[in-house]
């Protein structure tokens, strides 16, 4: 793992998400597609920390410290997990699976800003169904200049 | 092991006072400023609007700065008029003399369905000029309060954020509360009587915030709530907050601390 290449990426994500996205109403969480790349694309325990991390930076950028750490920690590490058994090369099943992490990252955080005492919108259940679907349609996509960046090799479209 | 030891972690600033953690956060938010004006600054360029030839047509911005100023002004002139019925022969300082009024630079603005929130940072060079509370003007109006603060900068929650509750007035009406509803509204529920769409929302006096009753935003919706007798009103701001990324506008925070 190269991890200043992973850190210069995940700064880039969250300025971006937090300034260029920012205001925007409809929009992929950059966040979480870099999770879930990362979640696919490494080993176990460097998907831990990466998924723990890519949380904190959500965490910095988001409206309290801790949901989005556990969270996404959680939720990554389930999805390198799960990678070791269904290998998630396709496109398509890369996109179902930001789909998924999204919306249950999506919905635990919603749990957790509830104990922190945050109230949450009342169409919550459109939000976070739009962050996922667009953030599914995104990230495939995505991964291809994340993978050049970190020097991993994706073979995409080889059979295995 | 590693696992457990970042879900400590995660534990922990999950249940640290709020305070505490907000300073993670605007640490963030003062070392990485400059990219991310670049950021919000190539958004902007994305939105840039077309300059007005006729010199007897004032922009969208200006208009609703003009039209806001206005609301305000007709406002601030029934209330005096109330006061002058009352005390009409004592002196009497008009309200917009008595405020007091900061600059602020927007870092960042965050407006989707799942929170409204700006981002500032103040001119004033003192460290206790902002406080928790303030009401936070634009073009005219009242977008938001301040709901954290660290030095210099500060959260500024808008009045269309899920959290957010102001009491609010619809011509003579009593004390309403509006609360966000994300995106670009917010809703009064429950309120007694029905009340025209397009009129205008004040927020209510707050002592020491607060002097007079200022313009929040129009109603765009009056209908009928499950409760007979009842009726639900939604309410649109009057300035168009995403043109807060405009790098020239300022926010202005309403008393601050002498």
């Amino acid at each position: 793992m190269r991890w200043f290449r992973f850190a210069a990426l995940l700064i880039l994500a969250t300025l971006l998400q937090a300034s260029f996205f920012a205001d925007l109403n409809s929009k992929p969480d950059l966040l979480l597609i870099l999770l879930v790349f990362f979640a696919i694309y490494c080993n176990t325990s460097d998907a831990i920390i990466t998924s723990f991390t890519i949380g904190f930076a959500a965490d910095l950028i988001g409206r309290t410290m801790g949901p989005q750490m556990l969270s996404f920690g959680l939720f990554g590490t389930l999805l390198a997990y799960l990678h070791q058994v269904i290998a998630i090369r396709k496109m398509t099943y890369q996109s179902l699976a930001i789909f998924t992490t999204a919306l249950l990252a999506g919905t635990l955080v919603y749990f957790l800003n509830l104990i922190k005492g945050v109230s949450s919108p009342p169409n919550i259940c459109a939000a976070l169904f739009g962050i996922s679907l667009y953030s599914a349609l995104v990230g495939p996509f995505l991964f291809l200049p994340s993978a050049w960046w970190m020097r991993i090799k994706i073979n995409r479209l080889k059979p295995r | 092991m590693l696992f457990t030891w970042f879900t400590l972690t995660g534990f922990i600033f999950l249940f640290s006072p709020q305070n505490l953690t907000n300073k993670f956060q605007f640490a963030f938010f003062r070392f990485f400023h400059w990219p991310l004006s670049i950021g919000r600054n190539i958004s902007l360029f994305a939105d840039t609007q077309q300059p007005v030839g006729d010199k007897d047509v004032v922009s969208r911005d200006k208009y609703e700065q003009l039209q806001n100023r206005l609301d305000n002004v007709i406002q601030q002139r029934d209330e005096e008029h109330k006061k002058v019925e009352t005390l009409s022969k004592m002196r009497n300082i008009p309200a917009w003399d008595r405020m007091g009024f900061v600059l602020a630079d927007v870092i960042t603005v965050s407006i989707d369905e799942l929170r409204s929130e700006l981002l500032i940072i103040s001119h004033n060079d003192s460290d206790d000029c902002l406080t928790k509370g303030q009401f936070v003007l634009y073009n005219n109006s009242v977008i938001g309060t301040i709901s954290d603060v660290d030095g210099r900068s500060a959260k500024v929650r808008l009045f269309t954020d899920p959290s957010s509750k102001i009491a609010v007035k619809i011509g003579d009406s009593d004390d309403l509360l509006m609360q966000g509803s994300g995106g670009n509204q917010a809703t009064i529920s429950m309120a007694k009587h029905e009340v025209n769409v397009g009129s205008n929302v004040m927020a209510g006096k707050k002592t020491g915030l607060l002097d007079i009753p200022m313009i929040i935003g129009k109603v765009v919706r009056c209908e009928h709530n499950t409760e007979p007798l009842l009726w639900d009103i939604t309410v649109e701001p009057v300035s168009n907050i995403q043109n807060v990324k405009s790098v020239t506008v300022h926010i202005i925070i309403m008393n601050p601390p002498k």
